[in-house]
């Protein structure tokens, strides 16, 4: 608890930083503040959790890691930003204060032992990000990606309060142990309202977490806002959303596996299809990252299909090495966007010769993204793979390799592109923060690669 | 010494980070000296390796030796180890992969001389012998799998190596893709093997596989999977279009990658699981018949190719169909005999081919060239050893091993026997064609290329020499006891097949059907190489311009029976369409609407910008609303 | 609690019959009057109603932000207050903790009140 009270005086101090023009001190303070909620979790790691606040949070392993997990991949957003925002907006302050805002929402979402708690953490994670699409005042696309975002995330929130509605209605209680406990001693006569309301938080988490058929929003938004802006969406929201959708279904729905089990399969298809089959015809690299995310939205359902006690571990592997590939991708289309002005394949011809460096940290991203062994992508995929069909859905399987095939054809272009299109241009200037965000993703995404023991006995 | 199996595929990969890491500092004699010398210190280990395996045996132990590097991942009850295991199967390969993967290195120092990515090229080679040695060496499929795929994707570099020649660019990435058409197959045949009997160890897999019944459905799945997998890698009907087009690549790439190792994967990986195959006869039936098919219709391409690479890739693809069909009728020494044979003899054949080609100046086209033998002594005598011995000529080693998988044909099929021998005259006729289009007759080419003409310097010949003298002599390393031999490599394999061997029982042909069977199959192998000899060499005879008519057979042949056209028009074509339909349909007409982003009609007016955004947020939210609507019908149905 | 967690869907028959009513007659209305009712198209009636006056211009004209921006504001700590009364009545109950807690959250909003200010997000120009 002591992490969110920190995060959320954090932000309010770095507005009053911004409010008397202390500049310079904002990041400094922000990633001191993110490092400081870190060693807090740490400190908290290993006690027996209790429900905080009557019942509204509860810090358990699970909830740690991927606050953790969560905290810093905002670590490496904001190395990622230093410069990046004082070029286009004054107010630099409030972008800060937002990102830790929405930061603070995430770990709600994640901790949540209450469903007021989710829906609280949902929404100020999700308020703070439509402003942030929208940071940049003057560029239209942001706007647009802004207003959009937020219209569909308004009516997505409507299913979401009305699904909790319905749980309310049915089991009479918010709490997370309660509707457990009336799910498990009713096994006969669960209300029809309790189901609406499963099927109703499946279509709002799903929103959140772009898989389709409530996916339309992903590609339009990540294009159109900052790319900063995206890789937070995609990496830490995402993060958040998988994490939250899970410790609700496994907190409360597993005995009523049966009847949402076959609606999440359908979804996960689809999202494979719709993900992999767009991100194939897309020429903007930031288009094919947008669709190929949604497309690993689809991969991190598996682990609620097969929802079961390693779910939990499946999830924060994949979705660390999803990120963490998703942060050298974006971050390098900011580089690239900076020196060539464009976000299509083509900018990245010939840059393996004269940014070797560069280009060897993006074809690790790339290849871990399309799940090559020794990456920790593959590992992530072996998880997810293995753990449905531990669960005997053998078609799904087949389907999931066949789109993990299709992956690699759109993911290689960026290296083809990279390594066999001879290009003469300049060098990219690769700024110091930048070199250490790439040098850190890459490199943990080769150990995970090869010693995923780390991470896998965690939860 | 087996102690020291880990260093092995260490010492190429160190080969590879140094070249790799210092091709713009490292001067060219200093790569290629790096380049070599890590793959003979391999190469050395590996002998140590094979001598103790060796002595093993002689004791009459089974010889398995296992080392466990690390514990990879620990999920659940998945446990997966990065360890090695060496037995008399992988302790053979380990020699093929080093030992000439060493000669092509030295080769490649002379070929690549003038090469601008030496030592890229350098180190890409490394970097593909250390996958091959990994996926040898692993003792469980996730290992052999890290390996298989390694091995695609240096390929993959190796063969798109002059990738501004954007045909030869698109090459590599027919292989990859076709590759990994084979590969997904593995992948979800390893899950399957995992969730059958809960480890990938082969130690584990294989007594457990050996308790289950004759044609257990899943075996079958299993084995059908990782057959799919193997028609993959090692060029098999349907997946076999990618390795001719994979010779764009540099010569030693070709011999190395495409001949000797990475293409034999597929047999290595049906060899290592034989107790599987056995096990299911219905995918045995088929590996056979798929085998002998490629053989005959890579065969028939081959006759009227006149690209000397092509030939040898055809030729490639057709020898490999005999060990498949060795495979499929249970010879699995004999099949393995001839992977080691094939190693020797069409590794030397694709050197002989690169010397040539060096000397013509990059000419790849037979009907430029003739009469090269008295300019290339070294290249045409070893070329001449390499073409009897792949004919099957006695006694050279392409004899022994193709006589031993028609041995087991015959007992197992007639007719196999029968498209077998058919198979080895076409061998027989369009080897020494090539022979005779290339060294024998007057010469072709252009007076420019004829007063270059000269022979290889010694980085190049002297393996030429070595290979030739494996090629001519490797036969005595099985020796059917028919004549009198002690069949040494199949006592020295034995155990790898004991399961096998228990299921089938020993297997027996009279000695006087089997003289027949050899004298029939040498004596046609002599008769269809002095018809090709008067035909080419004699007779002189030039095959036809390309556009030039021809018969509907030889029209048929010619163009590689269609096959890739056939591709085309059912594979690539539909999922174009279909992948365009995703697109267009539901990606910009359904989703985008009426617009089609901002950034592209800025130019249109505001107002109809406006209007159109209206509808795009609109259908956005129309489409989320059906879908929720049909996830509560569900719920309704459902519940 | 307990009766409530025994009602059935049954119970909630009479508000689907409401529901259903409601609905039927709004969507019932509209149609029969489309039915039933002459259609007379004059310029009058197809143009703007803006009580009686005529119109004058586009009504679609860009006005200022500070309206908006006063108004949420407006409503912050409008609902600020509404918290008060329920904690207000119970306020004996909650003791000193209660107190504390209340001054936190308005200490929270006061903040964001300074923060306001200082932005001059209330200054009209």
């Amino acid at each position: 608890m002591s992490a969110i009270i920190t995060l959320s005086l954090l932000a309010i101090l770095v507005l009053y930083l911004g409010l008397f023009k202390a500049r310079r001190a904002l990041l400094p303070v922000s990633l001191l503040g993110l490092v400081a909620t870190v060693v807090l979790y740490g400190v908290q790691w290993g006690k027996t959790a209790e429900p905080l606040y009557s019942g509204m949070v509860l810090f358990d392993h699970f909830a740690v890691v991927f606050s953790v997990v969560c905290v810093i991949l905002t670590i490496l957003v904001l190395l990622l930003s230093k410069d990046y925002f004082d070029k286009s907006s004054p107010h630099v302050a409030e972008y800060y204060a937002l990102l830790l805002f929405s930061l603070t929402g995430a770990v709600l979402v994640v901790s949540f032992h209450n469903l007021a708690m989710l829906f609280i953490g949902i929404e100020i994670m999700s308020v703070a990000l439509y402003i942030l699409a929208g940071i940049r005042k003057k560029d239209f696309a942001s706007n647009e990606a802004a207003l959009k975002y937020f219209l569909m995330g308004a009516y997505s929130t409507g299913f979401l309060l009305f699904g909790i509605a319905l749980l309310y209605g049915a089991s009479g209680s918010f709490d997370l142990a309660a509707i457990k406990e009336y799910v498990v001693s009713n096994p006969q006569g669960i209300s029809p309202l309790f189901y609406a309301g499963i099927l109703l938080l499946i279509v709002s988490l799903a929103f959140k977490l772009g898989a389709a058929p409530f996916h339309f929003w992903t590609p339009d938004v990540y294009d159109g806002s900052p790319i900063l802006i995206t890789i937070f969406m995609a990496t830490v929201v995402k993060t958040a959303a998988i994490a939250g959708f899970l410790r609700l279904f496994y907190f409360c729905f597993i005995p009523l596996q049966d009847f949402w089990v076959p609606v999440l399969l359908v979804m996960t298809i689809i999202t494979l299809f719709v993900g992999n089959l767009t991100a194939i015809v897309q020429q903007s690299v930031k288009r094919m990252l947008a669709y190929s995310s949604i497309s690993h939205a689809g991969y991190l359902l598996f682990a609620i299909v097969a929802i079961g006690a390693t779910s939990a571990n499946s999830v924060l592997f994949y979705v660390t090495a999803y990120s963490l590939s998703t942060i050298i991708g974006f971050g390098s289309l900011i580089l690239v966007k900076r020196a060539t002005g464009s976000e299509h394949f083509e900018a990245f011809n010939g840059l393996a010769k004269k940014n070797p460096y560069l280009s060897l940290a993006i074809a690790i991203a790339m290849l871990s993204l399309a799940g090559i062994p020794l990456t920790a992508g593959f590992v992530g995929k072996f998880m997810m793979f293995s753990g449905v069909l531990a669960d005997y859905q053998v078609l799904l399987v087949v389907l999931a390799v066949i789109n993990a095939a299709m992956g690699i054809f759109y993911y290689f272009r960026v290296i083809v592109a990279m390594y066999f299109k001879p290009l003469d241009r300049d060098a990219i200037v690769v700024s110091g923060p930048y070199r250490v965000v790439f040098f850190l993703a890459a490199l943990i995404t080769l150990l995970l690669g090869v010693y995923p023991a780390w991470l896998t006995g965690l939860i | 010494m087996i102690d020291l199996i880990w260093l092995i595929p260490l010492l190429p990969l160190v080969g590879f980070l140094l070249n790799g890491l210092g091709r713009n500092v490292l001067s060219k004699p200093l790569v290629g000296l790096l380049g070599s010398g890590v793959v003979l210190a391999s190469f050395l280990l590996s002998c140590g390796v094979f001598a103790e395996v060796y002595t093993a045996r002689q004791a009459g132990e089974p010889a398995v030796f296992i080392q466990s590097v690390f514990e990879w991942i620990a999920a659940g009850s998945l446990e997966v180890s990065l360890s090695f295991l060496v037995d008399p199967l992988s302790a053979i390969m380990l020699l093929i992969v080093t030992g000439i993967g060493f000669l092509i290195h030295v080769y490649s120092i002379g070929y690549m001389k003038h090469d601008a990515g030496f030592a890229k090229f350098f180190a890409f080679l490394n970097l593909f012998v250390f996958f091959m040695l990994v996926l040898v060496l692993g003792s469980n499929y996730a290992v052999m799998f890290i390996g298989w795929e390694g091995v695609g994707l240096c390929s993959y570099l190796l063969i798109g190596f002059w990738f501004k020649n954007k045909e030869f660019a698109s090459a590599g990435k027919k292989a990859f893709v076709m590759n990994r058409i084979g590969d997904l197959s593995f992948l979800i045949a390893v899950f399957l093997i995992f969730n059958t009997f809960g480890t990938l160890e082969f130690t584990g897999v294989f007594p457990q596989a050996a308790g289950m019944a004759m044609g257990d459905t899943t075996l079958l799945l299993v084995t059908l999977l990782l057959f799919v997998a193997a028609t993959g890698k090692s060029a098999q009907i349907p997946l076999f279009t990618w390795l001719p087009d994979a010779m764009a690549g540099p010569t030693p790439v070709s011999a190395l990658i495409h001949a000797a190792t990475m293409v034999t994967a597929g047999i290595y990986m049906i060899a290592r699981s034989n107790i599987l195959f056995t096990l299911s006869p219905v995918t045995l039936q088929i590996v056979a018949a798929i085998g002998i098919c490629t053989a005959l219709l890579a065969a028939a391409i081959a006759i009227t190719q006149n690209d000397i690479k092509k030939v040898l890739a055809y030729s490639t693809v057709s020898q490999l169909g005999y060990m498949f069909l060795g495979l499929g009728v249970g010879a699995f020494t004999g099949a393995f005999f001839h992977v080691i044979t094939h190693a020797f003899f069409k590794a030397l054949l694709f050197l002989g081919a690169g010397s040539v080609i060096h000397a013509m100046g990059d000419e790849q086209d037979m009907r430029h060239m003739g009469g090269l033998k008295k300019h290339l002594p070294i290249t045409y005598v070893t070329m001449l050893v390499a073409t009897i011995a792949i004919a099957g000529i006695p006694p050279l080693s392409g004899f022994f091993s193709k006589d031993e998988i028609l041995a087991h044909a015959f007992s197992a099929n007639k007719l196999l026997w029968v498209l077998g021998f058919v198979g080895a005259l076409f061998t027989a006729f369009y080897m020494f064609r090539l022979l005779s289009l290339t060294f024998f007759g007057k010469f072709r080419g252009t007076t420019e290329q004829a007063d270059h003409l000269h022979e290889s310097p010694a980085s190049m010949t002297v393996p030429l020499i070595i290979l030739a003298v494996l090629s001519a002599v490797g036969g005595l390393l099985n020796v059917p006891s028919a004549l009198g031999g002690g069949q040494a490599l199949a006592n020295f394999l034995s155990p790898v097949f004991a399961d096998s061997a228990a299921v089938t029982g020993p297997f027996h042909l009279d000695h006087s059907t089997e003289y027949v069977l050899m004298a029939v199959s040498a004596v046609g192998a002599i008769v269809m190489a002095v018809v090709a000899y008067r035909q080419y060499a004699v007779k002189g005879t030039v095959p036809k311009a390309d556009d030039a008519p021809r018969g509907v057979l030889a029209k048929l042949s010619y163009h590689k029976f269609y096959v890739d056209e056939l591709y085309d028009t059912l594979v690539v074509r539909p999922l174009n369409a279909l992948s365009v339909f995703f697109y267009r349909i539901v990606d910009r007409a359904g989703i985008d609407g009426l617009v089609n982003g901002l950034g592209k009609r800025v130019g249109e007016s505001a107002q109809g910008i406006r209007l159109l955004q209206n509808g795009n947020v609109g259908s956005y939210i129309f489409m989320m609303v059906i879908a929720a609507v049909l996830i509560l019908a569900f719920g309704v149905f459902n519940g | 609690m307990e009766s409530e967690l025994l009602s059935t869907p049954q119970d909630f028959v009479p508000i689907l019959i409401q529901l259903i009513v409601a609905a039927g007659f709004g969507v019932g209305t509209i149609i029969i009057t489309h039915l039933i009712g002459p259609k007379v198209r004059t310029e009058n009636k197809l143009g703007a109603f803006e009580s009686g006056v005529e119109v004058i211009g586009n009504a679609r004209q860009p006005f200022s932000i500070k309206y908006f921006i006063v108004a949420i504001l407006f409503v912050i700590f409008d609902i600020e207050v509404i918290f008060m009364y329920p904690w207000a009545v119970n306020f004996r109950e909650f003791g000193l903790s209660g107190l504390i807690e209340m001054f936190v959250f308005m200490g929270l909003l006061l903040l964001g009140f300074i923060y306001i200010i200082k932005r001059k997000a209330l200054e009209w120009d």
